[in-house]
């Protein structure tokens, strides 16, 4: 096939020849040689690769490949290695043995410029984006043992962050550039875009199918997408098989353990009856007497009670985690196909039942028809199960006291366990996780299915082709939540056995048509595409529930089996939502020197009054070294900067808010049920939130194309953001479009890769930082949007970040009598040593609530993150390391002492609060935590949530192709993982990972250790 | 070849067209699983009572709320906050040292001005039905109601904090523009709204109601008249309106005080109005119930084996046992405390209570035995409900209790005293009123009455219920009566401050 080389690949050609001529040369000083033969192809595109070297290792005895890829090599006898290397590709090393015939496929280089990345409805050459995109492919992807996918991108691309979740199969948060919709509505995700069909959630998603991933960071890249693409767009993109390729058989497995890391330390007993005893109360006094005769004295300290539980040590456990999958890739010159399964197991480290198995199933087919017809489908099939931790036992096990043991024999009449009740020693509530974690069973089934087909007509060979996909997805979650019966006391008893079924679907297909053409005319290249696409998106909703069932055996667990089935408790849900768009795109250059890149898309929808929104953006880019002045300069091979602007879209604010609309709600009068309406008129109208995005950035290649740059500047600005706007007294707000939020930053990725000693030795070293400052710039002439809750205010300030924490400044603690009598503020609030000193913001003499500044958000205000990948013969070892600062986290846990006071604390606060004068500036005394004074939002309880984590070290080893079984063994590669093995920080809770600052109930992130295997046959 | 390329051309445009034009009427689909108000029925009248039962909805709050009572109530000399070493300001309100940023206050103002936010809303959608109904004054009776509820949550608040707004209409909104009114004049427009319901509404007993149990009727709305005016001292309105309660021959005590605040007193011919619970007489099942864990004790013996204790609040003072006690009381007594060993035991450190009449024990008429607990050393026992009057099955404390708001004993109380303070009244004297009630109570009957000891007589009947005791000692300026047990009270202390979540939202109240 007659095709135009690109310059690149001919300069390769001309200095392979020159190798060629000297490797004749020596080839003639060799006797006894033996010819090996092969061919030499693109990996991902299956195109053969003409002007590739292959050499000997170590010899000048080597050629070029031919114009279809092959050749023919005459090697020496003995042990030899095969070097094949191509500009743009990894080099290849192949152990010789007694191979004859040789298939080569190459890889494309981290860094390349001819890379094709995906972006939206079609593909583009990496050197011809003005856009900021970052891609990431399968084997960075598959170094994260998780299952789920988004973990890779923790600390690896710049711009995004990732709040991983603990619980098995939950799914991580993911912010690309800061968050621009009001925080606390779900509405903050971005689009997953997988093999073409949208999605908000790809739990079902294996890791190891995904080719790569990219994330399209900027309104250029993503506005493609128009009403859904607001927050980012994560494109996914499964594996294919390959044209011409033998079939394949790929096994990826690993196995191991999951281990809790930075368990928060609690106090023990005798540091508890410590703050007791200081506490002031005598009722807790009281209570730890009545432990020392209920369970008798410590025989360390007899004024201490005997049990000193740790109760976070008793509900945590190692966990198992595995991943098996196996793949059957190929093709022919017509047909490729891969087929697939995984299967996939997380324990959960909370001693219950509490896990997420999943089993996929994939195939994905291409076949060329004729010569101007391809057809193609992809199935992927996922069935998991899901069993939900109960997530109030990492409270319960906070707030337990660790003076009661777990077990309490005497405890007569419990059932179905007798665990010990903090009641029976006089506190309020039972306290003890236990009987709930034993007898809350949360099961889901979830089933989902992606299924597309496609028609690929080539019209013009090379020029316009028309393409037309349908895409359909299915999720089904079947959720069935048990309340066994328990009785531990009176009032710590779950009498009823409860059984609550959700029965969720969601039933949604994509049709899209696409014309691209694609056409160069002398020096100026344009690729015009143009489509249109339609959505139809629903899903229902039954839920019902049952009482008193019989509890025996697990198949009578059915509402159908319960005496009293609750006529409210049934409930059907359901919504559908068509969308209708079209789009075009026109992407432009001239001499690869000067681009330009626009695109338009119009969205319609029924979900908002408002029915059609219009998202056009435009990028430019200048190749500078395109130019002559820089051509082939060898201190700065490639240097392009680039800018754009565009508007975007975010559907998935709710339709409306408050609403003038009636709702049922029962009393009884006289005994009887009557039914009545209530009707509430704060309605408003919502619309689509724009967003307007301006980037502007450069990406350089360094020093013979070893280091590479990319560095963006980022401004975007939501309009219409939907905010609540208080409705006053009554309390509770009223979302309406009229706020406007800015998210700014820089990114910066660097890169530096390199080899040495004769190429047996390779590294790269990476770093990427990002900045954020996240703001919120109108508020509908409010000063302010308050959020959070009253004792732990949340304010929204202009010109503030979002839900910024908003409380006192703690100056110190009144250390003796003598600092109290000398300040009037102390003698007219009555207070003691061990006391708070508020910082007096507004120097009135008084500290109220007058006296309260913004203490910090929860936004990073700079993330950054590491990389080292060293690789000497069939070692290879990768580092990689990830951090934030600038974040603050609410510690809600040490703020719940306002409501409750008979619970446990951590340990650093109970050793080292104030208990004498000197002792501490810090921390309160332990009466005084009790005292409402010392217990108004304040940065005691807004925390630096500023963390540095080792985020994952790798070390593997490749076995070579050696003479073992006829030189037919398979590759074969063992690695060693260490996800999340370290993370330093100073926040008193388990893990920094607090999505929206509020750390209540977070499942603790663990270490993962596993030992894996990949082969392929 | 060129055949093909038309072919394809052909089903391509066929493609687009299909894809252009055939989806677009989808654009114009409403929404799924919703009710458009926009397409309420107005013209069906049997509906026009549905958002007044949506109104009783929240006069008989289930389960929320629970805080609201305790606030407006714990001030006064017959009751302590209890729960020692929880709530600690709540104790501390008790004490009459107040917190603006405490949470209990602000939920206290949201809960009952999101219920006046309703009442609006009720009266307006209920005019919008009477514009088909043939029956307009029954339209009427229901705005009525409606008006006699918002009366009473306006009537608590103003209490409580004195100067408020008065919401005008069902969009919270406009809360924003309307300015303070001033305690005295809100007391006046409860007045009047009284006098607007009360031709409109039915002149029996709410238990006498076939539609509606329990709602309100015409007397409802003179009780809460004469309430209105005691705060304003207008004795001589007072007067009239607990007159014409009481002329109305309907209503009676309950002749067994004990069993007024149990089941027996569901619905009873005393009660003027009440919030209704059910557990609907199953054992499980659907529950409407009312918090009453708040006022149960923190340990006992219950007669009924696994019925469920509560959380050691609402504890009656040792001021109010004793002076019950100096009184020769034992109906009452017994009925409105719950004993604990600890709590005898305390009393008779006083030499001079060294000895207790011998019905004073830990275990209740009923026989459920209280153990002694820490957080405090008395319970409520208007608010106890005997474990075997539990359906079978339930056993959360309190299950299938009423919480009754204005009793016929109070009417009667008021009219005596608005006598004493010189009203003319016409429905007997001042003694006459002041006697049907000791009766009830065992008590020797009196010749004549003073003002002393009607309010006597208040303290002795409703303690542990409204907080009547407490604003009656600030309306009368007897301050000194509420100082007592370590705390002192002073008249700047009459009022608590506003929320501050509440000056946040609402410029007016910062001047």
């Amino acid at each position: 096939m007659k095709k135009n080389l690109p310059r690149k690949q001919v300069m390769g050609w001309f200095r392979s020849m020159f190798l060629l001529l000297l490797a004749i040369a020596c080839t003639a000083a060799f006797g006894q040689d033996r010819s090996i033969s092969g061919s030499v192809t693109d990996r991902s595109t299956s195109e053969s690769l003409p002007g590739a070297a292959v050499l000997i290792k170590g010899t000048s005895i080597g050629v070029v490949t031919d114009m279809d890829g092959k050749f023919t090599l005459k090697i020496p006898s003995g042990d030899n290695i095969l070097v094949i290397s191509y500009v743009g590709y990894e080099r290849q090393e192949i152990l010789i043995g007694n191979q004859l015939v040789f298939r080569i496929q190459m890889v494309l280089s981290k860094t390349s410029l001819q890379e094709v990345v995906v972006v939206g409805y079609g593909s583009s050459k990496v050197k011809d984006l003005t856009s900021s995109i970052v891609t990431m492919k399968a084997d960075e992807i598959s170094k994260t043992p998780s299952s789920q996918p988004i973990n890779a991108l923790q600390g690896k691309v710049a711009g995004v962050q990732v709040i991983s979740a603990g619980g098995p199969g939950d799914s991580p948060t993911l912010r690309i550039r800061g968050v621009g919709s009001f925080p606390g509505r779900e509405n903050e995700a971005p689009l997953y875009v997988v093999d073409g069909m949208f999605y908000d959630n790809i739990d079902f998603v294996s890791p190891s199918d995904i080719a790569s991933m990219s994330v399209l960071k900027d309104a250029s890249a993503s506005a493609i997408y128009g009403v859904r693409a607001a927050n980012g767009v994560v494109l996914i993109e499964t594996k294919s098989g390959s044209y011409n390729q033998k079939p394949e058989i790929t096994y990826n497995g690993y196995f191991g353990y999951q281990v809790a890391q930075n368990v928060l330390k609690m106090a023990n007993s005798q540091q508890f009856t410590q703050m007791a005893m200081e506490s002031g109360s005598e009722a807790d006094k009281t209570f730890i007497l009545n432990a020392m005769q209920r369970y008798g004295r410590s025989y360390i300290d007899p004024n201490i009670p005997a049990p000193n539980t740790d109760w976070y040590g008793e509900i945590l456990k190692p966990a198992m985690i595995t991943n098996q999958s196996l793949n059957f890739t190929g093709g022919n010159d017509k047909a490729r196909y891969t087929i697939g399964g995984d299967y996939f197991l997380q324990d959960g480290i909370m001693k219950m039942d509490n896990k997420y198995e999943r089993f996929n199933l994939r195939t994905k087919v291409d076949f060329k028809a004729t010569k101007w017809l391809t057809i193609g489908g992809n199935f992927i099939f996922s069935n998991a199960l899901k069993y939900n931790n109960y997530a109030g036992a990492w409270s319960d096990a906070y707030y337990a006291v660790p003076i009661m043991p777990v077990y309490d024999p005497s405890n007569l009449l419990a059932t179905p366990t007798a665990y010990s009740n903090a009641q029976d020693l006089g506190y309020r509530s039972g306290q003890n996780p236990f009987p709930n974690m034993d007898n809350n069973i949360d099961r889901m089934k979830i089933k989902k299915l992606l299924a597309n087909f496609y028609l690929d007509f080539t019209l013009i060979p090379k020029t316009l082709t028309f393409k037309t996909t349908y895409n359909y997805s299915f999720q089904s979650v079947d959720q069935r939540m048990i309340n066994l019966p328990w009785f531990i006391g009176n009032s710590f008893q779950n009498p009823d056995a409860t059984i609550t079924r959700y029965l969720t679907n969601y039933n949604d297909w994509i049709w899209d048509n696409v014309l691209t053409f694609t056409k160069s005319f002398g020096k100026h290249n344009l690729t015009v595409m143009g489509g249109t696409s339609f959505k139809n998106e629903s899903f229902t909703m039954l839920t019902a529930q049952g009482k008193n069932f019989p509890t025996g055996m697990e198949q009578s667990w059915y509402i159908n089996q319960s005496t009293v089935i609750p006529v409210e408790a049934v409930n059907d849900n359901g919504s559908a939502q068509y969308g209708m768009s079209y789009f075009g795109r026109v992407a432009y250059n001239y001499k690869e020197k000067y681009l330009l890149y626009a695109t338009m898309r119009a969205d319609g929808s029924n979900k908002y009054q408002q029915k059609w929104g219009y998202f056009p953006t435009v990028g430019v880019g200048w190749v500078i070294t395109e130019e002559n002045f820089l051509k082939n300069n060898k201190a700065l091979p490639y240097f392009k900067i680039r800018g754009s602007w565009g508007q975007l879209g975010n559907d998935k604010i709710q339709a409306s808010d408050g609403a003038y609309t009636t709702y049922v709600v029962n009393t009884t009068m006289g005994g009887v049920v009557y039914g009545g309406t209530v009707v509430t008129n704060s309605y408003s109208e919502l619309k689509w939130e724009m967003t307007q995005e301006f980037d502007a950035g450069f990406t350089a290649k360094f020093l013979t194309n070893r280091l590479s740059a990319d560095f963006d500047y980022y401004n975007r600005t939501t309009k219409n953001a939907a905010i609540p706007v208080q409705i006053p007294l009554v309390g509770g707000s009223v979302l309406k479009p009229v706020g406007s939020i800015r998210n700014s930053g820089v990114e910066l990725a660097l890169n530096w890769s390199d080899q040495a000693f004769n190429g047996k030795f390779s590294y790269s070293v990476g770093a990427n930082f990002t900045t954020l400052k996240n703001q919120a710039t109108d508020l509908y002439g409010q000063d302010y949007i308050d959020g959070g809750t009253a004792e732990f205010r949340q304010r929204t300030y202009v010109g503030q970040p979002l839900m910024a924490f908003y409380g006192r400044q703690v100056a110190g603690v009144y250390q003796n009598q003598a600092e109290i009598n000398a300040d009037p503020v102390a003698i007219a609030n009555g207070l003691v040593p061990g006391d708070f000193k508020y910082v007096d913001q507004n120097g009135d003499g008084k500290i109220d609530d007058d006296d309260r500044v913004i203490l910090g958000s929860y936004f990073p205000s700079f993330i950054y993150g590491g990389e080292i990948n060293l690789k000497y013969l069939g070692i290879d070892l990768s580092v990689s390391v990830y951090g934030q600062t600038g974040n603050k986290i609410l510690n809600r846990k040490r703020g719940e002492v306002i409501w409750t006071s008979d619970a446990n604390m951590d340990a650093d606060l109970a050793v080292n609060r104030w208990h004498g004068d000197g002792t501490t500036n810090k921390y309160p005394s332990s009466a005084g935590l009790r005292k409402g004074w010392n217990q108004k939002m304040s940065d005691f309880f807004v925390e630096d949530g500023s963390f540095f984590r080792i985020q994952n070290i790798q070390l593997g080893y490749t076995l070579q192709s050696k003479n073992w079984l006829k030189g037919n063994f398979p590759e074969t590669r063992i690695f060693l993982t260490a996800e999340r093995p370290l993370t330093i920080f100073k926040y008193h809770g388990f893990t920094p990972e607090v999505a929206n600052g509020v750390d209540n109930q977070t499942y603790p992130v663990a270490a993962v250790y596993t030992i894996g295997l990949n082969v392929k046959f | 070849m060129k055949a093909y390329k038309y072919l394809i051309s052909s089903i391509l445009t066929l493609f687009f067209l299909v894809g252009i034009t055939g989806c677009d009427k989808y654009l114009n689909e409403p929404p799924e699983n919703t009710s458009f108000t926009q397409q309420t029925d107005y013209t069906k009248s049997e509906n026009m009572k549905l958002p007044l039962i949506g109104l009783y909805e929240k006069q008989n709050m289930v389960d929320l709320g629970w805080s609201d009572f305790p606030l407006i109530s714990v001030r006064g000399d017959d009751v302590n906050a209890g729960g020692s070493g929880d709530q600690q300001d709540f104790s501390e309100t008790d004490k009459y040292n107040y917190n603006k940023d405490y949470w209990m206050y602000n939920a206290l103002w949201q809960d009952y001005y999101s219920y006046m936010i309703t009442a609006n809303s009720a009266m307006e959608q209920i005019d919008l039905y009477k514009e088909y109904s043939p029956d307009k004054a029954l339209a009427e009776q229901y705005k009525a109601e409606a008006k006699v509820l918002k009366a009473w949550w306006m009537f608590q608040l103003s209490r409580v904090w004195g100067n408020l707004p008065i919401p005008p209409s069902s969009d919270p909104t406009d809360l924003l523009t309307v300015p303070l009114t001033s305690k005295d004049d809100i007391m006046k427009a409860i007045s009047g709204w009284m006098d607007e319901a009360i031709p409109n509404l039915p002149a029996i007993r709410p238990n006498e109601r076939a539609d509606l149990p329990g709602g309100v009727t015409k007397y409802t709305a003179y009780a809460i008249k004469a309430l209105a005016n005691l705060e304003l001292k207008q004795y001589q309105a007072v007067a009239d309106a607990a007159g014409e309660i009481i002329n109305s021959s309907r209503f009676s005590l309950e002749p067994d005080f004990y069993q007024l605040f149990k089941i027996k007193g569901k619905l009873n011919n005393e009660n003027l109005m009440e919030m209704q619970y059910s557990d609907l007489g199953q054992g499980s099942g659907d529950n409407y119930y009312y918090l009453f864990s708040f006022f149960g004790p923190q340990g006992w013996t219950p007669k009924v084996e696994g019925s469920a204790d509560g959380w050691g609040f609402w504890e009656p003072s040792i001021k109010w046992i004793k002076f019950m006690l100096d009184r020769g009381e034992y109906i009452r007594l017994q009925t409105s405390v719950l004993f604990t060993d600890r709590g005898i035991a305390e009393i008779k450190k006083d030499p001079n209570y060294a000895t207790l009449p011998s019905w004073i024990s830990n275990i209740t008429p009923s026989g459920d035995k209280i153990n002694d607990f820490a957080r405090e050393m008395f319970c409520s026992g208007k608010h106890y409900l005997p474990t075997d009057q539990l359906t079978p099955g339930r056993v959360t404390y309190g299950t299938n209790k009423n919480f009754q708001c204005i009793r016929y004993a109070e009417v009667l109380l008021m009219y005596a005293e608005a006598l004493t303070q010189g009203a003319s009244g016409t429905a007997g004297s001042a003694a006459q009123a002041v006697n049907i009630v000791r009766a009830r109570a065992g008590l020797p009957l009196l010749s004549g009455v003073t003002l002393d000891q009607v309010m006597d007589e208040k303290f002795a009947e409703l303690a542990m219920e409204w907080g009547t005791r407490f604003f009656d000692m600030v309306r009368l300026g007897r301050i000194n009566e509420l100082s007592y047990e370590g705390r002192t009270f002073t008249t700047d202390k009459t009022f608590l401050p506003y929320p501050q979540n509440q000056v946040d939202q609402l410029p007016i109240l910062r001047k």
